[in-house]
């Protein structure tokens, strides 16, 4: 479970993040929608441990991220929006350094590195720098490192950014599987259809304040708008009277 | 032109942009900047003045010497233009990011070949002004020299400068062109031992061992002509010294010759560059855009060998320095600098093994101490030297991939620990050699050779997390090559603080040293209050030691846990 408690953050010198109150049950896909500088990407990296929050507290599953960075930490996979890597590692070798960071020994290393490989369709890549992979492979590479040690909770910023159309329907699945498993799927996306195709709960994000949140029949209410994502989205941010 | 002068603005918008919204603490960088460049101006400015006054009161051969000295200076600027001019040429021609922007415009190939050479120049001809002025104005002091001679020096600045970037510009060209793809490792490692080629001429061109000892030559004649060595009309080295030569001694006869070779050179070399350009460039950018694949060899003995020594550290430092080792030995820049302080290892025993200790006017055991114990200064500042350029960005060198070690439940402390405790084997193990074997050629006392080792033992603890702590506090996550990261603002603390740090520690050891070898040498006995200096003294020394390593360590961490990208 994820749970926010009057959680700020001024980001040199500009309110990015405004005491934001809410908690996602575990096992749940939770979309996390907003204009661009709505502080999804602000947010993420405070419970990412990326960065402090000017005030307010992160709880996942019941620890404190500020007070138990390492414990916290531990069962977290985070997805940045931009795959920045060691350029200079193989794609084996990424895997094996990131479940060294989380504590992972031996054979289970191994077995876990190739399963990953094969699941994002690596294995052919594996033993090449990084400096050679594509957008979309950087991408699914991290996304592989993001889950080799077996997370509680999944954070994500864009996951769809670079993935071609068969990368994008592997990394849905993959979602729904760790989902049906029980963990818990926190992901901003600008992508509302995918939003409205897999996530159980969304919420939107303004100025660095929860506008709106819900299933997507709640959030119908919310806007007394029917229809698409994209027309409640438009209602609430007020995207749809500057058409 | 219109184009020409598009694709050079972003680099002038970009730097008043800098000024304009400068970031926290530009105040004390620019005036540390500007402290330490007026005092590195003064030092060497004095130093040639001194040079060159001493020269100047020696009749007839001062002025062959100064005249001399000269061409020597502007042979080493010159040859050190056309290296840096390669160097930035392959980062500005064929690796910068905003290249694919560039080539995507509808600029010709000309305005883009030659806005890229203009960034070149710029980049690298700025250290003809740091080092060239301070000497420069020394001869013109020392020779009362008109403002005709400082007109002059901009006169002949120029073209010199024009024909090392053509040269520097060519080599590149040529180099991309030959070898394949991307393969800057190659280039790198073959442009490192051309410079190392280069270095090792000049310096045998100095011959300082034999210019200690004049008996080696029959007549004077025979000296002059050994100081003319580096010398040649060829060089445009050589025409720019005329020239400037000709306005410090207000000689009247014509220098027509030298003004065209100097110029028509320049102009000359502009007109091939951009020809060749022309047939290669283009291809050889295309050439360095395509992907490159991993050799399988890999260095599986060296991974090894870290796997074992960092095995009881845990799995999470192991892999961080299993990440490090890989990355520094796949690193095209990491290299090229290492063959380069290689070098300077090697000039540095060098030095020490033709040094003439028998036949010095001082008793040679005195000398022999002494030296050894200016050896520990010494061997600190390679070691700093060594630092700036590998340990200082060590945290650097995690790059835009940082993100990694602060989502991972590694914490802040474990990370620069590791780091330190990577970097302090290898360290300990060259300066521990280094002195041994230096000592050895001194053939130095056993006091001294134990006292040596000890000091520089500790003396490594702390500027190894000198470097570990301030490149923490300075960190450059951004940077295109790690090599920029040791020339920036922080590097520049480093080096003042490492320096301060080794001269305190000498300058503490020093007067115990000299008591107790001098107490040693006249068979007296030390006092009880020279004894108690002695132990406060090597007390401090212990204190300053703890000190440098812990401060900067704590000072990394607060900085890096208070770090917002």
């Amino acid at each position: 479970m994820i749970r926010f408690e009057n959680l700020t953050k001024y980001y040199r010198g500009i309110k990015a993040v405004d005491d934001l109150n809410f908690q996602i049950p575990q096992g749940t896909i939770f979309g996390f929608i907003g204009p661009n500088g709505a502080g999804k990407t602000t947010t993420i990296k405070m419970m990412a441990g990326v960065l402090r929050p000017t005030s307010g507290r992160i709880y996942i599953n019941g620890l404190d991220i500020a007070k138990e960075p390492s414990k916290t930490k531990r069962i977290l996979g985070f997805i940045p929006d931009r795959p920045f890597l060691y350029e200079k590692l193989s794609g084996v070798e990424f895997l094996r350094f990131k479940a060294g960071l989380y504590g992972m020994k031996g054979n289970r290393i191994g077995e876990k590195t190739l399963d990953l490989l094969d699941l994002f369709e690596l294995t052919e890549w594996a033993d090449e720098l990084i400096e050679s992979y594509s957008h979309g492979m950087k991408q699914r590479l991290i996304m592989a490192a993001a889950i080799i040690h077996d997370p509680k909770i999944i954070i994500v910023d864009e996951p769809m950014v670079g993935l071609d159309p068969k990368g994008a329907k592997l990394v849905k699945e993959i979602f729904k599987e760790l989902a049906r498993e029980g963990a818990t799927v926190f992901m901003s996306t600008h992508t509302l259809a995918l939003a409205q195709e897999i996530c159980q709960q969304i919420a939107i994000v303004d100025k660095g304040r929860i506008v709106a949140s819900g299933t997507s029949e709640d959030l119908e209410k919310q806007a007394g708008v029917e229809g698409d994502l994209e027309r409640i989205f438009l209602k609430i941010t007020g995207g749809l009277e500057s058409k | 032109m219109r184009m020409f002068k598009l694709l050079i603005s972003p680099k002038f918008v970009g730097f008043r942009n800098g000024l304009k919204r400068p970031r926290s603490n530009i105040k004390i960088k620019i005036v540390t900047l500007i402290g330490a460049g007026i005092l590195f101006w003064l030092v060497l400015f004095f130093l040639f003045y001194r040079v060159l006054s001493y020269f100047s009161s020696q009749e007839i051969i001062g002025d062959i010497l100064a005249r001399h000295l000269l061409a020597m200076v502007l042979l080493i600027f010159f040859s050190l233009l056309i290296f840096s001019h390669i160097i930035t040429a392959l980062s500005n021609l064929y690796l910068s990011q905003d290249l694919e922007l560039c080539h995507s415009l509808p600029a010709t190939l000309t305005e883009i070949f030659l806005s890229r050479c203009f960034f070149t120049v710029i980049d690298s001809s700025w250290m003809l002004l740091v080092f060239g002025l301070p000497v420069m104005m020394a001869y013109g002091f020392v020779y009362h020299a008109g403002p005709d001679y400082y007109l002059s020096l901009i006169y002949v600045s120029f073209p010199l400068i024009i024909i090392a970037a053509s040269l520097g510009i060519m080599v590149i060209m040529v180099l991309v062109r030959f070898f394949p793809a991307q393969r800057t490792r190659d280039i790198i490692m073959f442009l490192s031992v051309i410079l190392i080629v280069i270095l090792y001429l000049l310096f045998r061109f100095l011959r300082p061992e034999r210019l200690v000892n004049p008996d080696t030559f029959v007549s004077i004649a025979e000296y002059l002509s050994a100081l003319k060595a580096p010398d040649s009309p060829y060089l445009p080295s050589h025409w720019a010294t005329d020239l400037l030569w000709t306005r410090l001694t207000r000689y009247t006869g014509s220098q027509i010759l030298n003004h065209l070779l100097l110029w028509s050179t320049a102009f000359a070399m502009v007109v091939i560059d951009i020809w060749m350009a022309g047939l290669i460039y283009f291809s050889g950018f295309s050439k360095a855009q395509e992907a490159k694949r991993r050799s399988r060899t890999g260095r599986r003995i060296l991974e090894k060998i870290v796997s074992v020594i960092t095995r009881p550290l845990g799995p999470d430092t192991t892999s961080l320095i299993a990440k490090d080792v890989r990355t520094f030995f796949r690193d095209n820049s990491q290299w090229s600098q290492l063959l380069l302080l290689g070098a300077l290892v090697v000039v540095y025993l060098y030095n020490f093994s033709v040094l003439p200790l028998e036949r010095s006017p001082i008793k040679s055991i005195y000398l022999q101490n002494a030296l050894s114990f200016l050896n520990i200064g010494l061997a600190g500042f390679v070691i700093s030297a060594l630092s700036v350029r590998f340990i200082f960005p060590a945290v650097s060198s995690e790059g835009r991939a940082f993100w990694i070690i602060l989502s991972s439940p590694l914490s802040l402390r474990r990370f620069l620990w590791s780091k330190y405790f990577a970097y302090l084997l290898p360290m300990l193990l060259l300066a521990e050699m280094l002195i041994i074997y230096t000592n050895y050629l001194l053939k130095v006392t056993p006091f001294m050779m134990a006292l040596s080792t000890v000091t520089i033992f500790f003396l490594v603890l702390g500027i190894v997390a000198l470097g570990v702590g301030l490149g923490a506090v300075y960190p450059n996550f951004g940077h295109e090559n790690i090599a920029q990261v040791a020339t920036g603002f922080g590097g520049l603390v480093y080096m003042i603080i490492s320096s301060v740090f080794i001269a305190l520690i000498i300058m503490l050891e020093a007067g115990p040293v000299y008591t107790i070898l001098s107490a040693h040498f006249r068979g007296e006995a030390i006092t009880h209050l020279q004894w108690v200096w002695i132990v406060g003294s090597f007390i401090l020394v212990i204190f300053l030691n703890i000190f440098a390593v812990q401060r900067p360590m704590a000072a990394g961490l607060k900085a890096l846990n208070g770090y917002e990208g």
